[in-house]
């Protein structure tokens, strides 16, 4: 893209930190009119942080930002969308307790000012008297957009709106997105996927550790380079383990060790789950996929013992689950890393006790905790290589790195089968790999491993067979080795698919 | 893509929305037919029911409806206020001691300046809770102390007085006592039913409830929230001036030495049964105005059944407490099922 022209933004020199963590050194950036600008880098890379600072959530440190030619300070979001910057952020920010209708007054909308741009993303029969929490998060993810272009901004930024998206969905975003475009107004798109990235967008800046370290445009470029910039040389390097030539690891354990840990026997759940079996074997890693609400969520549910199913058994160990509890399911050994990272840890508390929290729930220590407890925590965050510059409260960690200690959290107590719900959803590429990487190991040393992914991608990285679900039933399963993206969409269309 | 579509959500039907109408509003409804049912009962009760007894029941109720809206406002915004007692008992002693043998005309614009000055008060105390971050319920318990203090700096004794025509406003009678329950229910009806629509419709009025139920997404919306916390203390005020106004008409002269706390403590209980969530952002000041008068009502009810007042506390906290776990009952069925 030339620089002839006066860009629409521009920072220079942004720099914030939150107390002793550094979030960002110095970013320049500089978004033109009429093009769709994409911020990459891994997770703690500072992306996030950035839009906030421009959508004046936060103020910088030090730094300037620049609209149009005149330096501003914007004082709040309000101000923001005033100034002509709309923006969609990682967490929804739509009133729970309110409607959809009286989302909208708080904005200054009608819903007449939504309701072209809903039509566009296939929403248009949205019942706007629901309130939100009732409401599915992908169709929250796209109101909140709706919202934002009905401020009809200059510049749109969509952080990580495609994480919760179905790809049809991802699609009706995009077009949006082309038709900014072709408005000659511009779109700063952050995402982790980069294939949707190199297909929508014109340049992108790359972020590393708050600098912004290359700007690049997109065209002619593959995924390969993108992910060197975004890693820097060595570890992109590092991270071709997790690229689809390393065969998975597996078979490592004898046949009479692989006997059956987890059976689901023909589970009915109130309609949303109908007739579902299957069995999980020690070593195994059992992966499942769906588009959003299947029945993905409920079988998760019912599995960590949240649920009770209408009819059905789970056995586990050839025992059947009787009492459905989360508590009776983990002394069973059946242990959750939920979707949301929220649901897991107790965010105002230190790495720590996070980790060992798991351990209080054992009977017989009221005194005095597991004996090698420290040993164990010190144990799991060595293993998972977890950032511990922000220990004392997990909630200012990065997303990765709460991730990791939500699954270090299992490895410190015992279990038999760990239930991973999307354990990937919005980390970066290289956690993504450590992340795949001890699954694997788990697997080796004998855990059963039953992960749901919404990104059908990851489904040969790591797992060694595949279940799809569609409408509440299991419709397809095959290895997971010769699982190509085209086979598992199509089944989790609930279509015919060709034989695996 | 041919596929069925798995986010376009089931199409508005009139079975459906019945059914949200009555999840929404079926706690109000609720209320308000059991504060019907209570006084017709009463009515069998007692030897005789008339204009009298309904306005001893309207006027002796307003205080506590005023007081458990300003609760209201607050609690909806997420914060809460334990100092309504005592700014209530400085109100109504402010009063007293300027409306003493002042004509009608002066008190009126006095009782304004009072309200506009409980306002900004009260409204200094959210910006206390709001820019210290010292939680509202440490605060609050301050003001409450503080303003009970004010109140007898300046009405050390029992005295001062109001003009005929502001008793009548607010009791239907020059001596507090009379058969007219109509001035009172407007006095009740109108400033309820502006705020309740100010705050159902409006951008402004919303984001008491946005602030309340999702801090952080209210602010990614816009929202001042600072500012809205501000205001909700800053109403409350108001409506706490109106109780204290309401209390004064009916004594006819003012008492510092009323325990504001325990007027507080009124307002908790009265918001709890009127379905107005502690973690804000959910409630309606529509229900709470039955339930505070529900509470006022237990006392009349209890000593025309005969029971002593001792025995009379101890059954309306059972009830308070019941009437709790018949709700969440219903509310857990419901999520249940859905």
């Amino acid at each position: 893209m030339t620089t002839s022209q006066q860009p629409l933004l521009s920072t220079a020199g942004i720099a914030k930190s939150y107390g002793p963590v550094i979030a960002l050194t110095s970013v320049d950036l500089s978004v033109a009119p009429g093009e769709i600008h994409a911020l990459l880098g891994a997770n703690g890379a500072g992306k996030s942080t950035l839009v906030k600072i421009l959508a004046s959530v936060f103020d910088a440190d030090v730094g300037s930002v620049t609209i149009n030619g005149a330096a501003v300070n914007l004082k709040g979001p309000g101000e923001a969308t005033e100034a002509g910057i709309a923006t969609v952020f990682q967490d929804p920010a739509l009133i729970p307790d309110l409607s959809l209708d009286q989302n909208l007054t708080i904005s200054g909308l009608r819903h007449s000012d939504v309701v072209p741009w809903l039509e566009r993303m296939q929403l248009a029969d949205l019942d706007f008297g629901l309130l939100v929490r009732d409401i599915p998060l992908a169709s929250l993810r796209l109101v909140d957009l709706a919202r934002a272009l009905a401020h009809d901004p200059q510049l749109l930024m969509l952080d990580e709106i495609t994480a919760a998206l179905t790809p049809e969905q991802a699609d009706r975003v995009f077009d949006v997105m082309r038709e900014w475009k072709s408005m000659n107004r511009s779109v700063l798109f952050i995402s982790h996927r980069l294939g949707e990235v190199l297909r929508i967008c014109d340049v992108a800046t790359i972020l590393r550790n708050g600098r912004d370290v290359a700007h690049l445009d997109l065209s002619g470029i593959d995924e390969a380079e993108l992910v060197t910039a975004m890693l820097g040389e060595e570890l992109a390097r590092g991270s071709k383990a997790g690229s689809p030539d390393a065969a998975p690891s597996r078979q490592t354990l004898s046949d009479k060790d692989r006997g059956v840990v987890l059976a689901a026997k023909d589970l009915h759940f109130r309609g949303r789950i109908n007739g579902v079996s299957f069995e999980l074997r020690r070593g195994e890693i059992l992966g499942v996929t769906a588009l959003e609400g299947q029945g993905q969520n409920e079988l998760f549910a019912l599995l960590s013992g949240d649920h009770r199913p209408t009819s059905g058994e789970i056995e586990i160990n050839g025992e059947r689950l009787s009492a459905y509890s989360p508590y009776k399911a983990i002394r069973k050994g059946l242990v959750l890393v939920p979707g949301s990272r929220h649901d897991a840890l107790l965010p105002q508390r230190s790495i720590r006790e996070n980790l060992a929290t798991p351990l209080y729930n054992r009977i017989g220590r009221w005194f005095s905790l597991v004996a090698d407890e420290s040993e164990r925590v010190d144990g799991a965050v060595a293993r998972l290589n977890i950032d511990t510059r922000a220990a004392s409260q997990v909630r200012r960690l990065s997303g990765g790195n709460q991730q990791k200690v939500t699954i270090g959290r299992w490895l410190v107590s015992d279990f038999e089968v760990l239930l991973c719900f999307d354990p990937t959803r919005g980390i970066d590429i290289q956690t993504k790999a450590q992340i795949y990487e001890l699954l694997k190991e788990l697997a080796r040393d004998g855990a059963a491993v039953l992960m749901y992914s919404s990104e059908l991608r990851e489904i040969p990285l790591v797992c060694d067979r595949v279940l799809v679900m569609y409408d509440g039933s299991i419709v397809h399963e095959q290895s997971a080795a010769t699982a190509t993206e085209e086979i598992l969409l199509t089944a989790a269309h609930g279509l015919e698919s060709a034989p695996a | 893509m041919t596929a069925a579509n798995p986010t376009v959500e089931a199409r508005p039907l009139s079975g459906r929305s019945w059914r949200r109408w009555t999840q929404r509003h079926g706690w109000t409804v609720g209320i308000w037919i059991l504060l019907v049912v209570l006084v017709v009962w009463y009515s069998t009760l007692i030897p005789r029911f008339g204009g009298f007894q309904f306005s001893t029941i309207i006027n002796g109720g307003t205080a506590w409806i005023f007081l458990a809206a300003a609760q209201a406002v607050v609690v909806i915004a997420g914060g809460l206020d334990l100092g309504v007692g005592g700014l209530l008992v400085l109100t109504s002693a402010t009063a007293a001691q300027f409306m003493d043998g002042q004509p009608f005309a002066i008190s009126i614009v006095l009782a304004v300046v009072i309200l506009i000055g409980a306002a900004i008060l009260n409204g200094f105390v959210g910006w206390i809770v709001t820019v210290s971050r010292v939680p509202d319920i440490v605060v609050t318990l301050g003001s409450l102390f503080i303003y009970q203090g004010l109140a007898l700096m300046m009405l050390p004794k029992v005295g001062g007085g109001s003009s005929d025509g502001f008793r009548w406003l607010f009791t239907g009678s020059a001596t507090g006592i009379g058969t007219n329950p109509w001035p009172a229910i407007v006095m009740i009806t109108v400033p309820i039913a502006v705020a309740a629509r100010w705050m159902g419709r409006t951008p402004s009025g919303l984001s008491l409830y946005a602030v309340g139920s999702d801090e952080t997404a209210a602010f990614l919306s816009g929202v001042n929230a600072a500012r809205v916390k501000i205001v909700s203390y800053a109403v409350g005020g108001a409506f706490v001036a109106m109780a204290g106004f309401s209390t004064l008409a009916i004594a006819g002269v003012g008492n510092a030495t009323t325990e504001g706390s325990s007027l507080t403590l009124n307002s908790v209980a009265a918001i709890v049964l009127g379905g107005v969530l502690f973690t804000g952002g959910v409630g309606s000041l529509i229900a709470v105005v039955p339930a505070a008068l529900i509470l006022f009502f237990f006392n009349p009810i209890l000593s025309a059944l005969g029971v002593n007042p001792n025995q009379a506390q101890v059954i309306q906290g059972i009830l308070i407490v019941f009437v709790m776990m018949v709700a969440s009952l219903i509310e857990w069925r419901r999520r249940r099922r859905s």
